[in-house]
């Protein structure tokens, strides 16, 4: 299947993944409701957009007591608003913070990927966010480490 | 290969153990299943009491669905014991069901009060179907509800009872709420929050008597005053459904003992969910986790096991969130650990409180408390049961950490507790979705 791809080295944090992505998953342009979320990093110098991974294990749809989220058509995890209680037991199970709750429809939301057409992907103008196919990867990690490691020194 | 299963218990880990034995086994097998009730959702009671869903929604294997999955169900009865030796297990009415092997997860009860009148009307556990149908009931605006017990479970259904236009005293024996779940500094954030938001609470009472005045139900107590009420919510604890196993061999201490499998001390029969005592993930100790998750990841390893796969659990991990008038409220792990390193935060001007715990550099448990309309909170409540449950070696960022408990983002990302994370899944291949169990042909 194919995942959304970061290259963090070419984010600017322009924020229009968060705009692109909440007004395809709302109607509106609510960065609160965006589910992809850019990241600062050294004192807002550098930034990285974070979303779900579509990790195997689906922890918010194993852990979801009503068969609220499932598995769409491109392969991603997707919450059925109408089964959907608003427990939020999907957000303490999911072990990647991706997993959110809209207080004002009481329900569960997550990345779908946008039923195949990534809005996030579209809206970056730099490519720092991309649809491919891919296996899924912790696409932050080593970007993180080298952007933080000024942070932690003189931490001991 | 066992090809005759017996599932004793329809709640959260009986249903998951049925899905996964059909989509794990190779060959077509017997399945049936004994339950006290319908298989439904008790997470989902809550919202069931607040009428935002219909009864029909709390359902999770119904009579049609069972009879997909091709399971022979007797429903509304219970199991009266179990000859390990015949591998039989004998019903309350006296049927007797022959296995190959069994699953054990019958669950727990609520406890009562033991008090003079906690068995009147009006007075109510809330924890099956047929006691939120009471309280549903019962329950109308304007109604003064007291709430006796100030845990988990009376939590979940607080909103309910306020979005229903009732007034709500909650009055708990311990000296402060939610004992099991936060500590106190957490307890004295959601005590005044909810205190802000029109909830009466009483600390420190015991609950002495139960009596009927005038169609109203008064409320007595060791020292104080009397409460005068409409409805009282009995919301004491739990107690693990033991007793029909006296007498049978299958080891049991707080729990049936279980293995990595799942497995009793009798190689063919298995336990799951409220009712097992399997490993901590956090401590390596045994323990009882009488919560949904672990119900669900016991379950379906259980089901694996029994479907002939080889599949070991690394354990359970204590994870509870409840919302309270729009504060989420989270503990994860061994957040109670007396003797962990741990470092605090809190926000002076906003409800917003973290601890963290520690064992070396691994995070070993957390609190987290925050307004749920706060955006970065939820990333953080995820975030945090990733660090506990990945255990990844967080080296220079605990210092970083215990200076700053709420940078948890940066420390998660760079600790690429993503990478540890990816390859786990609980069955070692990935999850189906709900709709994917496959039906008999």
């Amino acid at each position: 299947m194919s995942v959304l791809k970061i290259y963090p080295e070419k984010c600017t944090g322009c924020l229009r993944c968060e705009l692109a992505c909440s007004y395809m998953q709302t109607g509106e342009f609510q960065p609160a409701k965006s589910v992809i979320r850019v990241s600062p990093f050294e004192g807002h110098t550098s930034y990285a957009p974070y979303t779900c991974t579509q990790c195997a294990e689906g922890w918010c749809m194993t852990a979801c007591p009503v068969g609220a989220i499932t598995i769409g058509a491109v392969g991603a995890k997707d919450v059925l608003d109408d089964t959907c209680v608003g427990c939020k037991l999907c957000t303490i199970a999911c072990p990647y913070g991706t997993m959110f709750y809209d207080p004002d429809t009481r329900k569960a939301f997550k990345c779908n990927l946008c039923g195949g057409a990534p809005a996030c992907a579209e809206a970056c103008p730099t490519a720092a966010i991309t649809y491919e196919d891919v296996a899924t990867a912790d696409w932050l990690g080593d970007f993180a480490r080298e952007r933080t490691a000024r942070v932690l020194v003189g931490v001991s | 290969m066992a090809t005759r299963h017996l599932i004793i218990g329809g709640g959260t880990a009986g249903i998951n153990a049925i899905r996964t034995l059909r989509e794990e086994e190779s060959e077509r097998s017997e399945i049936t299943l004994v339950s006290a009730e319908k298989p439904y959702s008790r997470m989902v009671l809550p919202y069931y009491l607040d009428r935002s869903i219909a009864e029909s929604h709390v359902y999770t294997a119904t009579a049609r669905v069972l009879a997909d999955w091709g399971v022979k169900a007797h429903l509304g009865r219970r199991a009266a014991a179990l000859d390990v030796k015949g591998n039989v297990c004998t019903l309350e009415d006296g049927t007797k069901v022959e296995y190959d092997d069994c699953l054990i997860a019958t669950g727990s009860s609520p406890v009562k009060a033991p008090v003079p009148g906690a068995d009147g009307r009006a007075v109510h556990s809330f924890w099956t179907l047929d006691e939120a149908q009471a309280v549903v009931a019962e329950l109308t605006p304007g109604s003064h509800v007291v709430m006796v017990g100030a845990g988990f479970i009376a939590f979940t259904i607080l909103n309910s009872i306020l979005a229903l236009g009732a007034k709500l005293t909650i009055v708990e024996v311990a000296p402060r709420i939610l004992p099991r779940m936060i500590d106190d500094t957490g307890a004295r954030l959601v005590e005044a929050w909810l205190k802000k938001h029109g909830v009466a609470i009483r600390t420190g009472v015991k609950l002495t008597k139960i009596a009927d005045v005038k169609g109203r139900k008064q409320l007595k107590f060791a020292s104080g005053a009397d409460i005068v009420c409409d409805l009282v919510i009995m919301a004491t604890g739990i107690t693990t459904n033991l007793d029909w196993l006296k007498g049978s061999g299958v080891r049991v201490n707080h729990g049936v003992v279980v293995d990595d499998r799942q497995r009793s001390s009798v190689p063919n029969v298995y336990a799951a969910g409220d009712i097992a005592e399997g490993r901590d993930r956090v401590t390596g100790e045994p323990a009882v986790h009488a919560i949904e998750p672990t119900a669900q990841e016991h379950g379906r390893v259980a089901g694996a096991n029994m479907a002939g796969k080889d599949v070991r659990y690394r354990g359970s991990l204590l994870i509870n969130i409840v919302e309270v008038c729009h504060l989420d409220v989270a503990s994860f792990g061994a957040w109670d650990d007396a003797t962990a390193e741990t470092a605090t935060g809190l926000k002076a001007d906003r409800p917003a409180y973290r601890k963290l715990l520690w064992r070396g550099d691994r995070l070993t448990g957390a609190i987290i408390l925050g307004p749920s309309q706060d955006i970065w909170t939820t990333n953080d409540v995820g975030m945090l049961k990733g660090l506990v449950q990945s255990g990844v070696s967080l080296a220079r960022w605990k210092a970083h950490l215990k200076k700053n408990p709420f940078d948890v983002k940066n420390a998660f990302i760079a600790s690429k507790t993503t990478h540890t994370l990816l390859p786990e899944t609980i069955l070692g291949r990935p999850s189906k979705a709900p709709g994917d169990t496959p039906v008999a042909v």
